[in-house]
Formats: C-alpha cells, structure tokens, sequence
C-alpha cells in the first residue's frame, strides 16, 4: 500500500489513473469487437485460423466458470475440480428455461444463479470433512458422472437426452436504440484501420453477436467486481486464512463449516453463469460439452492464466476458448506427419501447457508477467540510483 | 587428537529466519557431549543440519572429511546415526522390521546377531518383536528409535531430547543404557537436551545454545556446578 | 409349488449368478489398477490422476508389439517393463522436486500428464476402438443352466490375486519393499536410516505402472470390449472408489473394494428399479462420496493421524 501511494502521488490522482485505465480498456474491448463481428481469420502458412466473436464469447463464458475456481481453489485452497458440473448444471437449467418456458436469457440467471449456489453449497458439505486429495477425487468424480446424468431416460423431457436441449428459439436481438451501425459506419471510415472493420452496415446476425458480446462482458464484469469485492471482504480473508492453513485459520476464530460451503456456492453459482452463458452463445446444450475433460480443461485455464489472480481467469479463459480450436485448425505444419496433427493435438498442447507452467511458472502467466514488470522497474531504479550517485 | 566431528562456524536458515549464527563445536571419539539450550535456541537444527537434513553455512566435518551437501541417505555410510525428535520410529512398521530398516546400509551377516543385542539391552521389544512400533508405548517407542540408530553401527549417534514427554523413571532407564552402551560399543555420542540434571550427569563435556549461538563450553562436571547454568537449567 | 428353487426371494437365481460372475471380472480389473494407485498412494499419499493413462498407453503398447509380431504374453511383459520404464522417468522429471505436503501442484502436475499421455495415445493409435488380442484361453469354463463363467473371468481374478500375491512378498520380504515400506511409514527416519528416498519412489511408481497396464491389458483383453484411448476414463473412476473403499493404503483393500465396486455395477444396479443401467459409474461415485465421508480411511484402511 506504501509503496503504491509513493509511487501515484495522492490517492485521488491513483484514482482517475485507474478509471483511465479502464475505460481506454472498455474502447479497446469495443474495437475488438467491431473489428471481428464479422468472421475474422488469421492465416499462416495454409492454415487458417479463426479469430471470430463466437470464441471471444465462448471465452467470456469459461472466464466466468475459471473465476469460480480462483474463488474455491485460488482463494480457499479446496481442490475443487468439478467445476465442469456446475457449467453444465448452469447451461442445462438456462437451456430448459429459455427452450420450455420461453423465458429470456437475463431472466435465467435469476434461477441458475441461486440453484447453482444451493447445489454448490450442497456438495461442498462433504468438503467439511474430506480434505485436499479426496475432494479432488470426489469432485473429479462428479465431473465424469455429469453428462450420463444428463442423458438419463427420466430426464429427457428437461435435457433432451443425447441429443442435447437447443435454444435456438430465443434471439439476442440488439436494442434498437444502441447506435452499432453508426458507430461501425463511422470506424470503416478512419484512415488505414478503416479496412479492419469490414465494411457496409451490420446483418442482424453481426448485431446480436455484437450485442451478445457487451452483454456477456458486463456479465462478466460484473462477476470480477463482486468477486473482487468478496475477497477484500471479511469472509473472503477467511477464505484466504483457511487457505494458508486450515487450522490456524479455525483456531482464530474463522467458521470453517460456513467460509467453505460459501466459497463452494459462489464458485458453483459462477460456474453456472458460465455455463448459461456458453449454451447462449453456441444455441444448443448437449451432454459431451460438460465431460470431465472440460473440468480439466477449466483447471489448465485456471494455471495458466495463474491461481489466485483474477486476470488470471481472463487469460484462463481465452486459452481455453483459442488455443484447441486453432490446434485442430493446424492441418499442416512442415515435419509433422498431417496423421498426427489430425489427432488431439489442442488437448496435448494444454497438457504440456499445464505442466511447463507448474513446474517453471507456478503463479501462471500473470505472476510471470508481474515479476517482469518489478524487474524492469528494479532496473529502472537501479539506473536512477546510478544516476544519482554520479550527481 | 583430531576430533570425530567437526562443526565450525556454522550458520543455517529456515527461509528469512537465522536459526544458527555460526556455531563451532567438536565432539572426540567415545565421548558423549550433550549440548543444552532452551526451546528454539537452535538445538535441533544444530543435529539436522550435522545429518545433512537443513543447507547450511560452514565447515561440518567426519573424520577430518567434510560431509556438508551429502544427502542424509549418504551421511548415514559415513558413521553418523540420528535419532530425531519424538518419532524416530516407523510406526505401521513392526519392531523387527524398525530394526532391519536401521541396518539398511549394512550388508554384512551381522545384522541378526546386533538385532539379538537389542533385545538383550532391552527385552521388552523382543517380548514386543511382532507388534507395531505403532502400538508401543513412549518409552519403549524411544528405546525402539534408539535401537533403530545403533543398527547402523554408527560412529556418532546423535540423540533429539531422548527424554522429551517419557516419565522420570523411564528417562533415567534411558540415559544408564547409554552410559552402557558407550562403555561396551564406543559409540560415541552427541545429545541435545532440556533435561540438564540427568544430562550433564553422564556426559563428558557439555556447550550452551542460546538464540542460535554457543555461550557457555567445559567439562560436564563443571557446568553442572556452574551457579548460571544451575539457574537457567536445573532450576536451582 | 411349482416354483422353481432357482427362484428365491423373486430373484432369477442364474441371472443373479451370472451377474455376481460379471462383478468379480470387472472387479478384479479395477483391483489391478486400483492396486497400483494404492501403491503410490501408499508411499507419498499421492493420487495419481495419470494411472489410468498411463495403463492404456502401456496397453497400446502391448498391441503394437504384437502388431510387430511378439507372442502376446511376451509382448505383456515388455509392455509392462515399457511403462515402469516410463512411470521411473515421469516420477524423476516431475513429481520428485515438488513437496509431498503440497497436493495442489502434484494434482495439476498429474493432470497435466493425463492430458498428454491420452492425447498422445490418440495421436499415435486414433480414437478409433480396436480389438485387443486374447490373453487367455476363450469360450467357458463352466456352464450350468444359463450361467455361463468364462475363462477370461477366471483369469482376470487370477492374475489379480497373482499380482496381489507378488506384490506383498516383494514389499514384506525383499529389503526394497522394506525401505519402500518405511518411506511411506516415516519419510524423515527412512533418510535418516540411509533409504535414498527419491529411488525408492521411484520404485514404486515403476511397480505401480507395471500393475496398471497389466490391468489395462486384461481389461481391453474382455472379448466384449475393444481398446481405446479414453477406456480407462470410466475404469479410473471405478478404480479410484476401488481403492478409496479400501482406505488407500491396503493392497488387499483394493482386490476387496474391486470388488465391491463390481459387485455393486454390475449386481446391486441391476436390482434398483430406480437407478437405470447407465448410472453405475454415478453409483460408484455415490459410494465413494459415502465412503469418505463416513469413513475417510476406507474400510480397510489405516487410520491416519492428522499432525499439525
């Protein structure tokens, strides 16, 4: 905190520095958004690679279920993995509701939400007694057991069996009041960058998905406040406190029973965000989307981007979302055998991923990135002091 | 005369924490020297970092032959036996097997003979030879962790407080039993203690450890006649 | 009373023993890999998420042997030391530099392995199911009525119990089953007794991935399945409750919890008109659920004392 004042001046100046900072980050959000509403593929070599809005959204969607994991695993040190139950649990609810009962996506939240957090609190009970190793155990269990729960002949009416529930009945159309085509029109105008935002007014596809796409990141900015909120809070120290060590934790006054099952249910209710937003983005909820491999998948999200930072989530999240789709679209690379790129090769490049990073970069891509920064800045004050020494 | 053990200027951490701030300290062959000091004064580090459980700073050396940065598996083959704190045992293990388990470096045909010389020293582990070490009692579980250090044939045996939470009774068993067992063998021995009384009565030569360093360094007898030692440790 | 005697208690007493018959062959299948994460377990109370990954890449192993022509049995053994070989390097490369206290790195690190060895087995061999040659004599050993025992399941038990058997006269009665005995008993005094600690695990996960693709071989070997890479998905689990029910750390509470598990897929299932067929591996993990919460150290297993 000292040094933070020292280095910003006063804390009002700190202040408007950090809504600069965001709001540059919001325009920035936007232009990346206009700029790929429409199709955007990169190419290299003969492989093309898609950069569309449809992943940006998918990775908002596993954003949200990996800041669950920051919550229960980042934060209170439960190794938690399956989080892949509750992201199908949220899709599944949100794809009955929207698909049976005509009921809009927004509206959904407020039943995934809380039955999400119920169910999360619910399972977290055994967490009181079973500790580190077995809960992962258990909880990987529960991931492997999601999808035939789902394909049970009994629930078929509420989750479509095999064949997955399809909501492609409701649209995200765009409030007519939001100015895109004016604002699209304006930034094909613009010297040089005009040509990446395509050109022409937007289809009402490019709409919705553009709508979708602000939608789902004020959903999941949203989830960043309240869970940034929560771990500056009184039982998110107690969460971290249990994390550091359980027992010393309890001796000092922490109630185990209630931080756990709270930190269970709000990671439980953010997976459930994801997953409503997942099935609103791809249209159809099918029971192979939430196997155990999504449940590891979301912990290599978590890793990467680096447990216990919430921008970790963020990098955890568009990793996950880009990284196997652009493997399976290497169809060929000079020396590999074209057999081998045609197998799981995004699911070995997350493995390795995982284990590089826990092995050489535990705080994940995040710590990395902050360690470098103090290391120029060290630099940068060593040559300052430098300088001062030759004054 | 070259001693057996060499420690000098030793210094050791545990993270930021300065545990040991350079310790010189020696200990001859066939001697028992016990080094006395409060909790936290730096006295099981002292022993962890001589087997080479703890990196260290400064000069430890065998037989004039430094055995700093040798694992503790290697330690071991070089005549140094450790029986650590409180669980010295192996306690899903029986007794038998604790004792094999101490003669692990050893390949020659003895090791029955010495596991025989145990339970003649001490009888109930052979009355208790199949049990658990699990199941004994305190002070046969140190008995046991003893046993278990002297089947390696060790040189030194280094000793964690041996007396820590057994009854008077049983401790003073424990401390004839080495006077015996250095007599007999030569074992030679280096033992940390809070219990000075019982201490000092059978060593040779005796150090103060406090806060990571040596204070006070003489002969047993005379430390125990020393007015601070006798305020500080036996509480005279 | 023409009711027939096979009809006791409204159960079709054939279908009920045909049934017991399935349980003991899934189980023992599921013993043998369970068995092996209990020995890992055992030593550095780690349990590892890449067992059953490692079992079937060993066991595609074994089929490409036998591709190149080795006699199957032969090709077994070579596989089995091909995944020793490779479970020895695993453990040396990644699992020995992190603390054993800390799980949250060992688990990722595990799960990183799972991620990669099934990819790289769907690489080489396809997602494809081919089907794995015979390990034993086929057709049946025994047919009475419409119970049929066959061969296969007689000589899946078998080799589980034979494996069984190997393993605890190498852990009680050679002077490395020993050290590995004491290293899972008392880390600090093993070092202190001169057990090089590192080899010694080392051991023991070579020994582990031995029995996993032993397993994963008798497994595919079923003439009613065909290998595949992510086969062992569903036996993990199994697996897992498998040694779990035998508290983790007993090599005959995973032959017993094995069987439990079989027992309880493929009979207790068939027999609650509520739980549909499908819904055996949920069963499982209900059982597990039960299992550590009421008695976290398994039924058989040792009580373990929490130090702070």
């Amino acid at each position: 905190m000292l040094d933070r004042l020292q280095r910003n001046g006063s804390p009002a100046s700190e202040r408007n520095y950090q809504i600069a900072k965001w709001i540059c980050f919001t325009i920035f959000l936007l232009l990346i958004a206009f700029a790929y509403v429409d199709v955007g593929t990169i190419s290299i070599g003969s492989n093309n690679y898609n950069l569309s809005l449809i992943r940006l959204n998918k990775a908002i969607a596993y954003t949200i279920a990996i800041l669950g994991l920051q919550v229960v695993i980042g934060y209170t040190g439960q190794i938690a993995l399956g989080q892949s139950f509750f992201f199908g649990t949220g899709a599944y609810v949100s794809a009955w509701l929207i698909a049976d009962h005509s009921w809009p996506f927004l509206l959904t939240l407020l039943i995934v939400i809380p039955s999400c957090f119920l169910i999360g609190m619910i399972l977290g009970l055994p967490a009181l007694r079973i500790r580190g190793l077995y809960l992962a155990l258990l909880t990987f269990g529960l991931a492997a057991v999601f999808p035939s729960i789902v394909k049970l002949d009994k629930l078929y009416g509420y989750t479509g069996g095999a064949g997955g529930k399809l909501t492609s009945n409701y649209k995200f159309l765009a409030p007519s009041w939001l100015p895109f085509d004016e604002v699209a029109q304006a930034l094909q105008k613009l010297p040089l960058l005009g040509d990446f935002f395509g050109d022409g007014p937007l289809s009402t596809r490019e709409e919705s998905r553009l709508w979708k796409f602000i939608l789902f990141s004020i959903l999941a900015a949203l989830c960043f406040w309240l869970v940034h909120n929560l771990i500056h809070s009184r039982p998110g120290r107690a969460m971290r406190a249990i994390r550091d060590n359980e027992t010393s934790a309890a001796v000092s006054g922490v109630n185990l029973a209630i931080t756990k099952t709270l930190s269970f249910g709000v990671a439980s209710a953010l997976g459930g965000v994801g997953g409503a937003i997942y099935v609103a983005e791809i249209g159809i909820a099918s029971p192979d989307d939430f196997s155990s491999l999504v449940a590891i998948y979301l912990i290599v999200g978590l890793v990467v981007g680096g447990v216990g930072t919430l921008p970790g989530a963020v990098i955890g999240g568009l990793i996950y979302a880009l990284v196997p789709d652009w493997a399976s679209s290497t169809q060929s690379i000079s020396f590999v055998p074209e057999r081998w790129l045609q197998g799981p090769t995004g699911s070995l490049i997350l493995g390795i991923l995982l284990i590089v990073l826990t092995l050489f970069l535990p705080g994940g891509i995040v710590m990395g990135w902050r360690r470098l920064k103090a290391m120029i800045r060290n630099n940068k004050s060593h040559l300052a002091i430098k300088n001062l020494d030759k004054a | 005369m070259a001693p057996l053990l060499l420690v000098e200027s030793l210094k050791a951490r545990y993270g930021p924490v300065q545990v040991l701030h350079g310790i010189d300290l020696n200990v001859f062959d066939k001697e028992i020297v016990v080094v006395l000091g409060a909790n936290g004064a730096g006295k099981t580090t002292t022993l962890r970092s001589i087997s080479g459980m703890v990196e260290t700073d400064g000069r430890i050396e065998i037989n004039g032959q430094s055995i700093k940065k040798l694992d503790p598996s290697e330690i071991v083959r070089r005549g140094v036996a450790h029986v650590p704190q409180g669980r010295g045992t192996f306690p899903e293990l029986t007794v038998e097997e604790n004792l094999k388990v101490g003669a692990f470096i050893r390949s020659d045909n003895d090791i029955n003979i010495d596991i025989e010389a145990c339970y003649q020293n001490y009888p109930v582990l052979y009355e208790r030879r199949t049990q658990t070490a699990g199941s004994l009692s305190g002070g046969e579980q140190q008995m046991l962790a003893v046993s278990r250090a002297l089947m390696s044939r060790p040189q030194l045996l280094l000793m964690d407080e041996p007396s820590l939470g057994l009854a008077p009774q049983i401790v003073e068993d424990l401390f004839t039993r080495f006077v015996t067992i250095n007599e007999e063998h030569g074992t030679t021995m280096l033992i940390v203690e809070q219990n000075a009384q019982l201490a000092l009565d059978i060593a040779n030569r005796a150090y103060v450890l406090e806060s990571g360093e040596i204070t006070i360094e003489g002969q047993a007898s005379e430390l125990a006649n020393d007015d601070a030692i006798r305020q500080a440790y036996l509480g005279a | 009373m023409t009711l027939s005697v096979r009809r006791i208690w409204g159960l079709n007493m054939d279908l009920f023993l045909q049934r017991v018959f399935d349980a003991i062959t899934n189980g023992s299948t599921y013993a043998l890999i369970a068995v092996a994460m209990v020995l890992i377990f055992k030593a550095t109370t780690l349990i590892n998420f890449a067992q059953g990954e490692q079992a079937i890449l060993g066991a595609f192993a074994v089929l490409q042997l036998w591709y190149w022509g080795i006699p199957m049995w032969g090709a077994v053994i070579l596989g089995m030391l091909f995944s020793a070989a490779l479970a020895a390097g695993l453990e040396r490369v990644f699992i020995r530099k992190f603390d054993p206290a800390d799980h949250l790195p060992l688990v990722i690190i595990t799960l990183g392995l799972f991620l990669v060895i099934n990819a790289v087995a769907a690489i080489v061999w396809r997602f494809d199911p081919q089907s794995f040659p015979e390990l034993f004599p086929s057709g049946n050993a025994f047919t009475y009525n419409n119970v049929r025992l066959s061969w296969y399941s007689i000589f899946a038990f078998g080799s589980c119990v034979l494996v069984l058997i190997v393993f605890q006269t190498l852990l009680t009665r050679t002077k490395t089953g020993l050290a590995f005995r004491a290293v899972s008993s008392n880390l600090e005094s093993s070092r202190l007794s001169g057990i090089k600690v590192g080899p010694t695990l080392q051991f023991g996960w070579a020994l582990a991935a031995a029995a996993g693709t032993l397993g994963a071989s008798i497994y595919a070997a079923n003439p009613v399945l065909q290998i595949e890479p992510s086969m062992m998905l569903r036996a993990l689990i199994f697996s897992v409750t498998a040694a779990a029910l035998g508290g983790l750390d007993s090599l005959w509470g995973a032959l017993i919890g094995g069987l439990t598990i079989g027992f309880v897929q493929s009979v207790v299932v068939q027999y609650i008109p509520f739980i549909p067929n499908e819904m055996s591996l949920s069963a499982a993990v209900v059982v597990l659920l039960i299992v550590l919460t009421l008695r976290p150290s398994g039924v058989l297993g040792t009580k373990a004392v929490e130090r702070v």
